[in-house]
């Protein structure tokens, strides 16, 4: 199956030919989003997020490397026409209103005539801009443009969508909204492309994340792949003699006395003996799993400030 | 309809446009100037110097229709220039190159709309020039297309030429350069300022290299005196439009070209 954005060995570099300066935006960057998934581009300001979503929509062309969109080549029409894209600081016709601006991208994404009478109405509606479609976008404040550019990516009915930033300047309701929206539309099936520094949304709505610092890739995987601590286990039961606590002191182990039951974290490499003493001691094994992370541990461990690479 | 669309766009854009609106002030309180001399050749036709007063009149409004029509060339090439560099320095090219919009739809669309403006500023020259003459009390004489149609080929080339500059380099070099190529085409053009003779030699070259403005004048059609009113054939007007469309179609196309490797963002 094509995959809905290839990246194969990437590179960028940004000149100033005056100053005779070069600054490697991207360097052999390489990944892939399948279609129909919900993927996370993340990493600090500055790493090459942007670059790569221009590179994809073809305002840049790379100094090296294949991309592919959908099928084609960036900037390709055919795969415009099945993309919706949110850029990062929306810039609109201040002259316009949401409807005619609306319907000037309806006559852009070639379906004037075609689209439905009441499709600008319906998607006023959905980013909850009722009331306000005569008003001209220069008044607007920043959420009400945010939310305009998620409508008129909408338009189209993609199949794939590149939102760079969709929920910066939106309140806590917004982006509430926003992430109900992606989840509707991943549950329709549409491959989502999505750039944020809100990792508490990520972690609810994506399916993958790529990480990138510095212009180059640190890490991607499925969320549940990059969560997974890997080494750390936690046991519950019913109660821990207090024989094995040096036991756990020795291991590194911490755990936790709570009303009924005892939590203990433990690297995964004692998990098996630590359970044969507790049942030795006559304990209850109530629960055993893998510690999942935050994305935001992850994030920080493999980016931290945006220094380290 | 895409390309119609974004040229609809970009003339809803100049026409709301501040330095437009300012320019616009500016240029009719000039005008408005001018008419007081007019007035008063007027009241020396009426007292008898008809002779002497149309003279006047001659010299004052082909004055004034020089100065505007060589403003509607330096405009044409700025509000090319700006009808691309302003989308590319407040992002809101990307919305539109997000949409299955081809980069040569795009800036044909914008060259549309440019020359969209320019058929309002050629109409309204045409109206001023008759003004001017009935101010002065004076009668125009020409054939109506050609003051239609010899200004827009000559703001077609201009526009095409910042067109091509502004995806090149910053706008107000664009500019500065338009503004060079212009004089110096004045300077060349037959008839214009002796030069040293080390330079002569280049006089003709640059003539036809550069937007000429003596071939592409309406001036050459235009009289304001019954007696001297040019006559030109079909086959001469359609040679000069011709070259003057060629012209603007090579600008049009290195622009297009140039356009299609360049970045669509500030680097």
């Amino acid at each position: 199956m094509t995959p809905a954005i290839s990246f194969q060995g990437v590179t960028k570099v940004y000149r100033r030919r005056l100053a005779g300066q070069e600054v490697p935006a991207l360097t052999q960057v390489s990944f892939e989003v399948g279609a129909g998934e919900v993927c996370a581009f993340l990493g600090p300001n500055g790493a090459g997020k942007t670059t790569s979503i221009s590179l994809l929509m073809g305002f840049h062309y790379p100094d090296w490397g294949d991309i592919r969109v959908l099928g084609f080549a960036p900037g390709d029409v055919r795969a415009k026409q099945q993309i919706g894209f949110v850029p990062e600081n929306f810039a609109f016709y201040k002259h316009l209103n949401a409807e005619k601006l609306l319907q000037f991208h309806l006559v852009l994404a070639g379906l004037g005539r075609s689209a439905s009478p009441g499709l600008v109405r319906d998607l006023i509606s959905k980013v909850r801009l009722t009331g306000y479609e005569k008003l001209k976008i220069g008044k607007y404040s920043r959420g009400m443009v945010q939310r305009l550019g998620i409508a008129q990516a909408l338009l189209n009915d993609p199949q794939l969508l590149l939102l760079d930033e969709p929920t910066s300047g939106l309140d806590p309701s917004g982006r509430i909204e926003v992430r109900t929206l992606i989840h509707d539309l991943k549950s329709a099936g549409k491959t989502i492309f999505l750039s944020s520094h809100i990792l508490s949304d990520v972690e609810q709505i994506c399916d993958r994340a790529i990480i990138i610092n510095r212009g180059r890739l640190v890490r991607s995987g499925s969320l549940q792949e990059l969560l997974v601590a890997g080494d750390q286990v936690e046991i519950v039961a019913d109660q821990l003699p207090a024989e094995l606590e040096p036991i756990l002191a020795a291991w590194a182990a911490s755990f936790q006395r709570l009303p009924g039951d005892v939590r203990i974290t433990v690297n995964s490499v004692h998990k098996r003996e630590l359970v044969e003493k507790l049942w030795a001691a006559g304990c209850d094994i109530l629960s055993l799993k893998t510690v999942r992370g935050s994305l935001e541990d992850l994030y920080m461990q493999l980016v931290g400030n945006g220094n380290s690479a | 309809m895409k390309i119609w669309a974004i040229a609809l766009n970009t003339l809803g854009t100049f026409l709301r446009n501040r330095l437009l609106i300012v320019f616009a002030v500016v240029f009719v309180c000039t005008l408005l100037l001018f008419m007081t001399p007019l007035l008063g050749m007027k009241a020396l036709t009426q007292a008898g110097q008809a002779q002497q007063a149309q003279l006047m009149v001659l010299n004052l409004v082909s004055g004034i229709m020089f100065f505007v029509s060589g403003t509607g060339s330096l405009l044409a090439a700025w509000c090319a220039a700006d009808s691309v560099s302003s989308e590319l320095k407040s992002g809101t090219i990307l919305a539109v190159m997000a949409r299955p919009v081809k980069r040569w739809e795009f800036l044909l669309g914008k060259y549309l709309g440019v020359i969209l403006l320019m058929s309002f500023y050629v109409v309204m020259m045409y109206g001023l020039s008759w003004l001017l003459a009935w101010v002065g009390g004076a009668q125009l004489h020409s054939t109506t297309w050609v003051l239609f149609a010899y200004p827009l080929v000559r703001y077609a080339i201009y526009a095409a030429i910042a067109l091509a500059l502004v995806t090149l380099i910053h706008p107000i070099a664009s500019m500065g350069l338009v503004l060079i190529l212009a004089v110096v085409a004045l300077i060349v053009e037959p008839g214009g300022k002796v030069m040293h003779n080390h330079v002569q030699y280049l006089k003709v070259p640059l003539w036809i290299l550069l937007p000429s403005t003596s071939l592409l004048s309406e001036e050459r059609f235009l009289t304001i005196t019954h007696a001297a009113l040019k006559q030109a054939t079909w086959l001469e007007h359609l040679t000069t439009l011709a070259y003057g469309l060629d012209y603007a179609l090579v600008f049009l196309l290195l622009a297009i070209w140039s356009f299609r490797y360049r970045s669509l963002t500030h680097d």
